[in-house]
């Protein structure tokens, strides 16, 4: 047998999937050990929040993770709504459903560029990003920025929505549709693609919860467990919606219960835009010092399960504090890089060409590990 | 199978591409929301030095000058370093005043090929820029001012 | 949301009685404040339990006090996503406790974070290193409440006392501030 070869995988590669290296224990073609490298990417957000007041951390928070930030305001605004015992007004709910799947959306978009690109079916890429620059035009008309919004704050949201808010919906959601069906057809049922993605990387579902998997990597191996439906915040009890959900776990049905996610998330933009008050305030004003407390934010990213956990506590006995004690993010990608990539390699035979497809399947966004 | 796709992409080769040739060929997409850059009013500024101790970015820094400014007795006035702000709308919101805005023009503060013409002293932020634009942030983009939080009845 | 019979049932006779609910909304969850001695145990009871996937540990620092305080935060799936947090104490002079990485694959990760941001040494864990923090930090673990991290980034990058800028010897264009009537104080 040839002795083992390691090599690296490093950040500035096309085939990684943003700013992560690799180390690889190669046994000739096929891949025996791999090691996750972080920490291109540290900006040391859990310190620098620990110096500003919490509005001025709600403008630091969707930085945490590039392709789907506004989850991650969603969770710190949890969080801090549990802090200070307060709920927001209705209105407020059912505009931040609105905004939370669209930019569950827009990142779903984006994963097509990073999963088709390295597999040269570029055709595809095009189509996706030409889908998502509608989705931003939209978002430049609702809060003002295209891809940073700061628009979700303790208390509701930051500011009115206009006067023709549910016509101008539905006019993009009339002309992305058509572009999704066109991306089912031409590459999700291509022969080729079906050909290179089944039957590579298997994951079982007992094994899927004891690592620790969430969101559609979990949904493709079985288990029916997304946190829209069990925790029902916001507007979420209200609205009536299926789980898309895959049986075999290879990376084929990981792509596949994606593509059905951006189904379901247009379906629940239509029903949100009937049912919701358009009539009503939607924001309280919040005190500026904060209160003793605690709280924990989970909301169901693009990519799983995001927790933010703020404990307020007074660093100085004789007064209140204006700035949290301590935040902790966790990100979704933190599972799904190490110790799912580790026992996929141990277990099944993957070879150095089916490595951008299975790391493409499991959907990473590098940010979220080193924050 | 194949076959069904390349005529599928027939389509797409012969609609006009996505791309904006911004900023020498057209203009910028704005909209009634879009935050750029700011404008300050010096006659209503009172020099609080509240937008400075918003800024998430550090990137305000008052400066001293002299004039008639009758409300502003320490004669400090607010300048925006422009590499550095994120246009998040913090300081507007501070502003007790009304004197700091926001408009959606989007040329020569960031489009340059010069890092020095990117720091505005509160002179160069009084001067209104010269090609149309609109007022998309200020004090009445909240008014009637958000009322006060009720207490959430405790249950479970 | 009750108590779960079956994790009462599963704990040792101290730890009985000492559950309680707490939080609203999605932060709502079960509580339990153990002794870092026990650690392993009850984790191994919490696990048999159905509380198997694992979410994280989170430090806090408290210097006033001389305590590290670590949170696990553990979910389950069959009971439809519930939430578990298990509080303890350690000394902030003598920080060992004992790794659970063999129970919960996850946890290995987070103890090596543990490690490196604020020097808690986990006992029987075989690969405590820099992680995050290679090639980027020298010194002491930053996130402990008395290192002034923008202090040291001030001293070594900005010479003192705030991010200014450095002064432009160029040709200005007639367009900023030094030319145009608003000095530098």
């Amino acid at each position: 047998m040839s002795k083992a070869l390691t090599i690296f995988l490093g950040p500035q590669h096309p085939g990684a999937p943003g700013n992560v290296a690799f180390k690889l224990v190669l046994d000739g073609e096929r891949v025996v050990d791999i090691d996750l490298i972080p920490g291109f990417l540290h900006r040391g957000f859990e310190k620098m929040m620990e110096y500003r007041r919490w509005d001025m951390d709600l403008v630091m928070c969707p930085r945490i993770c590039v392709e789907d930030p506004d989850h991650v305001e969603l969770s710190y605004t949890h969080a801090m709504e549990q802090i200070f015992d307060i709920e927001p007004p209705e209105k407020a709910k059912y505009i931040r459903v609105i905004i939370a799947e669209f930019s569950r959306l827009a990142s779903h978009l984006l994963w097509m560029m990073h999963f088709a690109g390295p597999i040269a079916a570029r055709y595809a890429t095009s189509w996706a990003i030409a889908a998502r620059e509608e989705i931003l035009k939209w978002f430049d008309y609702v809060t003002g920025h295209r891809i940073y919004h700061h628009y979700i704050f303790p208390g509701g949201v930051r500011w009115n929505i206009p006067g023709d808010f549910e016509e101008k919906t539905l006019k993009v959601l009339k002309v992305i549709e058509p572009l999704i069906k066109d991306l089912d057809r031409g590459f999700f049922h291509h022969p080729i693609f079906i050909k290179r993605a089944q039957g590579v990387g298997r994951l079982k579902a007992s094994d899927a919860i004891r690592l620790g998997a969430t969101g559609p990597n979990l949904r493709g191996s079985g288990v029916q467990y997304d946190l829209r439906k069990s925790l029902r915040y916001d507007a979420y009890g209200e609205i009536d919606f299926e789980i898309p959900h895959g049986e075999y776990g290879d990376a084929y049905d990981r792509a596949l219960v994606r593509l059905r996610e951006m189904y379901t998330s247009i379906y629940i933009i239509r029903q949100a835009l009937e049912k919701m008050p358009y009539e009503g305030p939607y924001r309280w004003k919040l005190p500026p010092t904060l209160p003793i407390g605690e709280g924990i934010g989970r909301v169901e990213s693009a990519r799983g399960e995001f927790v933010a956990h703020i404990i307020s506590a007074p660093s100085n006995p004789l007064s209140r504090s204006l700035t949290p004690y301590r935040i902790k993010f966790r990100g979704p990608t933190m599972p799904h890089l190490t110790t799912i990539l580790k026992h996929i390699v141990a277990n099944e035979e993957i070879t150095v060409a089916d490595l951008p497809i299975l790391i493409g399947s499991l959907d990473p966004c590098p940010p979220d590990i080193d924050r | 199978m194949v076959f069904k796709a390349i005529i599928l992409g027939l389509k797409y080769l012969l609609r006009k591409p996505y791309t904006r040739m911004y900023p020498y060929k057209e203009p910028a997409y704005t909209t009634e929301h879009t935050r750029q850059r700011h404008i300050l009013r010096m006659d209503l500024c009172i020099g609080c030095r509240a937008c400075q101790l918003s800024c998430p970015a550090d990137a305000i820094k008052m400066y001293k000058i002299e004039g008639d400014y009758p409300k502003n007795r320490l004669k400090i006035f607010p300048g925006i370093d422009y590499s550095r702000c994120v246009y998040c709308g913090l300081c507007v919101e501070a502003c007790p005043t009304d004197a700091l805005i926001m408009t959606d023009y989007t040329m020569e503060h960031l489009i340059t090929e010069d890092k020095a013409t990117t720091l505005y002293s509160p002179l160069d932020l009084a001067r209104p820029p010269e090609t149309p634009y609109r007022i998309t942030m200020s004090k009445d983009t909240w008014s009637p001012l958000p009322q006060a939080p009720p207490r959430k009845s405790h249950s479970g | 949301m009750s108590f779960n019979d079956e994790l009462v049932s599963l704990l040792p006779p101290k730890y009985k009685g000492r559950l309680s609910i707490t939080g609203s909304n999605t932060g709502k969850r079960l509580e339990l404040y153990i002794d870092p001695c026990d650690v392993r145990s009850i984790l191994k009871a919490v696990y048999d339990a159905g509380y198997n996937h694992f979410i994280g540990i989170t430090v806090v620092d408290y210097p006033m006090e001389n305590v590290f305080e670590l949170v696990y935060l553990l979910s389950s799936i069959e009971r439809n996503g519930e939430l578990l947090a298990i509080r303890t104490k350690i000394k902030r002079d003598e920080p060992f406790i004992d790794s659970v990485a063999d129970i919960y694959p996850l946890a290995y990760y987070q103890e090596i974070e543990g490690y490196e941001f604020f020097g808690i040494i986990f006992r029987g864990h075989n690969g405590l290193r820099k992680w995050i923090l290679l090639d980027n930090w020298e010194g002491p673990p930053p996130l402990r409440k008395d290192i002034d991290t923008r202090q040291i980034v001030l001293e070594i990058f900005y010479g003192g006392k705030r991010y200014e800028r450095p002064r432009q010897w160029r040709s200005l264009g007639g367009y900023s501030g030094l030319e145009r009537g608003g000095e530098n104080e």
